[in-house]
């Protein structure tokens, strides 16, 4: 634990780089406030037995005077401390978490298909608050209260060293009391914690799929699970409770017993003539002071160990060395044909390889269409051309230079990529298809969406272009989201396109005034089309039959559909729908061929 | 107003409903009230004690003896203790009893709350309403409302013992104390806007933070890092500047706590140490009013917190109570009918719908379902298929015109009834992080495993359970394995038919799914849905082959009616949606 808890302080301690001056006075500021709390009681005693013992008002004014301006001085201490804390701590969490974030986006696909999102994000939300709550709430107490506790101790020694003996009797208990507290209330405080996020995680996962809680009749299940765990949250805090309830009248039971060994032994002393009253007194008071450090230190020690146990997640996701990135000597890549060629390329995500041997040439301007069932591997295919993977064994070039050698940055932004779920960020509908280029005017905008048939949809929406896009897209449907990300690729003018079942969820007439607009934007580009669809698939050059990671068949539209062959069997599913009831395939099919193909 | 988004209980309503909940556990309020007045009580006297030591025992020349006094202080201090813990521990667990049963009455409420609700408050804010936000009511009752009273009583009884000793003195020393109380309660009334927004913008970098990661596929795609990190870096620094704001309102007013009550330990010391110069007060006294000073610093503050913390509380509870009785709830019958047996038929009956506050997305749709019979509704993005399908469980009521089962309007059968026939697969899946098992089932957690298995050949989850870790008993979700798209359809689809239900609503059920998987489970799924009535929202003629029959939606009405093959042959609307798809190759 210690050697994890240093591995996190010497990360922090990088974010203080040039601030070490300002941190030291700090340290100076808290003694400050520290000396000026216990070192009033010194006054005090000194009111007692210089002005009122020996009936001298003057010196009692005098020392009166001396007391506020010492404890003013403490106040102004506080106040600075308490500011600079902030300032120094609020720097390092915003260094970590741009740091955290910083190298996040620059990990692979893989490392985010491998970690589950909520756990991703808690380390840059949840981890850094911990953080951030131990150093600006936890941080002043424990700077004030490390300094005061000792200062406390060496006043009451200068006082009367007895009396300090008498302190550290009662300290001794007092400590191990605290750090019985510590240990079971961390314990506690973290079960508390679990508890609270099961019952949490229990009403988001309703919350989001009450369509089908409610659809199935499943209330009275759900509320039996929720009951369980709201009554384990119950219990937990309980007994959490029940530790603070012991704790805090422990101390004050302490406090009391240390008040009257003081007056005991004090008593015996000032009968003997060895102790003024003034410092009996003050004694009394001190002591309190030795107790609150104390108390106060156990309520910010489970801050502590949050924090630091979120360290240790944190730095191993800042351990995570990116799998995928620009090698030292990588080239800036300029404008790109499109010419893009799969060398013997093998590919796996673990052990066994899910691409065998593939080779794929596509001409600069070129449309390669793969199609195959779900499972066979197009989508990873579509992701090495984007450079998600590198492959296993073999290369993939774009314009003849292997794309490990040249600038991530610079090719991807060449590309535009469309999924079957595609992502829609918070903003609105307009600012979604700008992401991939920010500086377009409204006017591209406008017509990008106007080209592929969006402008119907727009109507319908509050605001067109300035309708707001609620979490993840909701309240659009699937068939909506695709039109917007495919407005965005398109807008990004790419000289690449991958379109991996972009139009599942579109209309048929729509997918056709999409293919129109491709026709026309692609002029010149290359493309890449992953469809299940297979009228999708008719514009392209070539179709790759994809199975099992291997390419088993490829040829024009035209040739495949004429060969006997996968293709004809994936067509077969839709060319002979005898589910359709009593349908006339040859009539159907001229009316088709009226239509006309490209 | 939008009756889904009520505005907050009024502030008596709100105290009276909650003051109720409060006395319903009224033995532990009792028990924590009556040790507060105790230990008031027991602090004061210990106080005394201490000053009565001092003067008769200790000063040289009183000649009593120390040791009852030190008897009596420890057998008080003792007994403190035992009061302070059961008032704690009493009080504390009324808070958490309290905060437990209005969470469960919220949740209760959210598994009843129609669609509508949920259209109009995202995730994020119904879930912390039910977490988070019931914390302030917890720390008012569980801590609050004793200690303001065991405050009152403090204070109350302190000076009462101080006038009594030296009432002149009194005045002169407590003159600062009440500002105690002043700056602890307008610390809390300024920092809380402060941590409210503190809250708010960290919630924009989980935000920015949770797309980045969800999208991440998007923003690397395109190379837009630096974009998202920018955006990133902002919402964090914003957090910083509030973060040291708060801090600001801190520095001046937590030090102030501090500094307060060392006025008034300076005026006793000066007032009072001139009169035990003067011989008016004892050097005991002169302690007492020290003492009883500082014990009164904290039930100052405390007063201080407690009346910011009552209105956080109740605004809390406010909003709380509000969800509870104002949202409605989905009207049931006064007087439930039941459906008829066997296989049952659709109707829908002049059928307009529109969301609250927006245009008409149905403007009048009629259509007959016989039972067994299967329709498929076809229509462009946006035309208002997935509306359409929505009135059928009862997700919503039609604004216009009625929808029947088997010729009983839906709102004159019991909801669950209605549920119970009506099954629904919903267009982005939804699955639980349970087994896949406990998914497969939770439509109907006594179906035979048989039966289950049997459906799961036919919605093609055999096809890989069996490849997944633990086969059936594989946990799905964030902490289990997250299915593709097409194998989550697949398992609704199971899911759906495991019910038995006599109706069946599909909500482009196969859009994930490769289109020749979706043809062999077309032919699988007939048979499977033998006898049952079924509405399917379609976009590809590959779903449509299941269907008998295919209407079109067009703008909110019904445009075209008949059997697909039929309907292909047209030049209408059918046509133009599936023809060229019918000729590939």
């Amino acid at each position: 634990m210690s050697h994890r808890q240093r591995t996190g302080l010497t990360r922090l301690g990088r974010y203080l780089r040039g601030r070490w001056g300002f941190v030291t006075w700090l340290v100076l500021v808290a003694t400050g406030s520290a000396a000026a709390q216990s070192g009033g009681w010194l006054l005090v005693r000194a009111a007692i037995d210089d002005g009122i013992g020996k009936g001298d008002r003057g010196t009692l004014t005098t020392v009166v005077a001396v007391y506020l301006v010492v404890n003013l001085g403490g106040w102004l201490c506080q106040l600075m401390l308490i500011r600079g804390l902030a300032s120094v701590g609020q720097g390092i969490v915003l260094g970590l978490r741009r740091d955290l974030f910083d190298h996040l986006t620059s990990l692979s696909l893989r490392y985010f298909s491998e970690q589950r999102a909520g756990w991703i994000i808690a380390r840059v939300t949840s981890d850094v608050d911990a953080i951030s709550d131990a150093l600006s709430q936890g941080l002043p107490t424990l700077v004030s209260n490390v300094v005061l506790l000792p200062t406390t101790i060496v006043v009451l020694f200068v006082v009367d060293w007895r009396l300090g003996l008498v302190a550290m009797v009662i300290l001794p208990p007092t400590l191990i009391l605290s750090r019985w507290f510590q240990r079971m209330s961390a314990v506690a405080q973290l079960d508390v914690r679990n508890r609270i996020a099961s019952v949490t995680a229990q009403v988001a996962e309703s919350v989001s799929g009450m369509a089908i809680v409610q659809a199935f009749n499943r209330e009275r299940q759900f509320q039996a699970q929720f009951d369980e765990l709201n009554a384990e949250n119950r219990t937990s805090n309980v007994w959490a409770q029940k530790l603070f309830s012991v704790f805090f009248p422990s101390i004050e039971l302490l406090g009391a017993i240390s008040t009257c060994a003081v007056l005991v032994v004090g008593a015996h002393l000032l009968g003997s003539g060895e102790l003024t009253i003034g410092t009996l007194i003050t004694a009394i008071y001190l002591l309190q002071l030795v107790f609150q450090p104390l108390q106060e230190l156990s309520d910010v020690y489970g801050q502590l160990q949050a924090a630091a146990a979120a360290m240790v997640k944190i730095t191993s996701v800042l351990d995570t060395e990116p799998d995928i990135g620009d090698r030292p000597g990588a080239r800036p890549i300029g404008p790109i044909e499109g010419a893009i060629d799969l060398d013997a390329v093998s590919f796996a995500y673990g052990q066994t390889d899910v691409l065998h041997d593939i080779e794929i040439h596509v001409p600069p301007g070129g449309c390669i269409a793969l199609v195959g069932q779900t499972g066979g591997g197009k989508s990873t295919l579509a992701k090495l051309i984007a450079r998600f993977y590198d492959p296993r064994a073999g290369v993939v070039r774009v314009d003849g230079t292997d794309l490990r050698e040249v600038e991530l940055n610079g090719y991807r932004r060449q590309l535009g990529v469309v999924l079957q779920d595609p992502f829609l960020f918070s903003g609105t509908i307009a600012d979604n298809i700008r992401f991939a280029r920010p500086e377009a005017t409204d006017e591209e905008v406008r017509d990008t969406a106007a080209a592929i048939g969006l402008d119907r949809l727009l109507r319908r929406l509050h605001g067109g272009l300035g309708h707001e896009v609620r979490e993840g897209g909701a309240g659009l449907s699937a068939g909506e989201r695709q039109l917007i990300s495919i407005a965005r690729a398109l807008l990004a003018n790419p000289r690449i396109l991958i379109l991996d079942e972009a139009t599942s969820n579109i209309d048929r007439p729509t997918e056709v005034v999409i293919e129109r607009a491709l026709d026309r934007l692609l002029h010149g580009r290359s493309s890449v089309i992953i469809a299940h669809r297979l009228a999708t698939v008719r514009r392209a050059d070539a179709v790759l039959v994809v199975e099992r990671g291997r390419i088993v068949q490829r040829g024009t539209p035209a040739e495949l559909a004429a060969a006997e062959g996968p293709f004809q069997q994936l067509a077969g599913a839709l060319e002979t729908p005898a589910d359709l009831p009593a349908a006339d395939a040859g009539a159907r099919r001229s009316a088709v061929s009226a239509r006309g193909r490209r | 107003m939008n009756p889904f988004d009520p505005e907050d209980y009024p502030l008596r309503p709100t105290v009276r409903r909650l003051a109720r909940l409060w006395w319903d556990e009224r033995r532990l309020v009792l028990i924590g009230l009556a040790c507060a007045l105790a230990y008031s009580a027991l602090t004061l006297t210990v106080s005394v004690l201490i000053q009565r030591a001092i003067d008769g025992a200790i000063v040289s020349g009183s000649g009593g003896e120390l040791w009852p006094y030190i008897v009596a202080i420890m057998a008080l201090a003792v007994a403190r203790f035992w009061v302070n813990y059961t008032r704690r521990f009493a009080t504390s667990r009324v808070g958490i009893r309290l905060e437990a049963r209005l969470r469960q009455m919220l949740y209760a409420g959210y598994l009843r709350f129609p669609r509508a609700f949920y259209d109009q408050h995202p995730t994020g804010q119904v879930v912390s309403r039910a977490t988070n936000d019931l914390f302030p009511i917890r720390y008012f009752i569980g801590w609050g409302v004793v200690q303001g009273f065991q405050s009152a009583m403090m204070i109350l009884g302190g000076v009462i013992v101080l006038a009594l000793v030296n009432p002149r003195l009194t005045l002169y020393s407590a003159v600062a104390t009440p500002l105690i109380g002043f700056v602890a309660w307008r610390f809390a009334h300024l920092v809380m806007p402060i941590s409210r927004r503190v809250q708010a913008a960290k919630g924009d970098v989980t935000e920015a933070a949770d797309e980045a990661v969800v999208g991440i596929e998007m923003v690397q795609a395109f190379g837009r890092e630096d974009d998202v990190r920018h955006r990133f870096g902002g919402k964090a620094a914003s957090v910083r500047d509030i973060v040291v704001r708060q801090a600001s309102v801190e520095a001046k007013h937590l030090p102030a706590l501090f500094f307060l009550p060392t006025l008034s330990i300076a005026a006793v010391v000066f007032f009072g140490g001139r009169d035990v110069i003067a011989g008016r007060l004892t050097i005991g006294e002169f302690v007492l009013f020290n003492t009883i000073l500082l014990q009164l610093t904290w039930p100052l503050e405390a007063l201080g917190w407690i009346l910011n913390l009552a209105q956080r509380a109740i605004a809390s509870a406010g909003r709380t109570f509000a969800w509870l009785e104002e949202v409605p709830r989905l009207p049931e019958p006064e007087h439930p009918r039941d459906l008829p047996a066997g296989p049952l038929g659709v109707t829908f009956a002049g059928v307009h719908f529109a969301y609250p506050g927006e245009e008409e997305v149905l403007e009048g749709i009629d259509l007959d379902l016989q039972p067994g019979e299967i329709v498929a509704v076809c229509g462009g993005t946006g035309a208002g298929k997935s509306t359409l399908l929505n009135l059928l469980p009862r997700f919503y009521d039609p604004t216009e015109g009625s929808v029947r089962l088997g010729g009983v309007d839906l709102r004159e059968v019991p909801l669950a009834t209605v549920r119970d026939a009506v099954a629904v697969i919903t267009q982005r899946p939804i699955l639980f992080s349970i087994t896949l098992r406990e998914n497969l089932t939770s439509g109907r957690p006594d179906a035979p495993w048989e039966e289950v298995e049997a459906m799961c050949v036919a919605a093609g989850v055999a096809d890989f359970a069996p490849d997944l870790p633990d086969g059936y008993d594989t946990l799905i979700g964030e902490r289990g394995v997250n299915l593709s798209g097409g194998q989550r359809q697949r398992v609704a689809l199971a899911r759906a038919l495991v019910t038995g239900a006599r109706v069946i609503v599909l909500d482009d059920p196969l859009s994930a799914v490769d289109t020749h998987t979706e043809h062999d489970l077309v032919m699988r799924l007939r048979p499977a849905v033998e006898g049952r009535t079924v509405l399917v929202a379609a976009q590809r003629l590959s779903t449509l082959a299941l269907a008998d029959r295919a209407v079109v939606l067009e703008d909110g009405r019904l445009v075209e009616d008949g059997r697909p093959a039929d309907l292909l042959e047209g030049k209408a609307a059918f046509a133009g949606l599936f023809g060229d798809e019918a000729g590939v190759a």
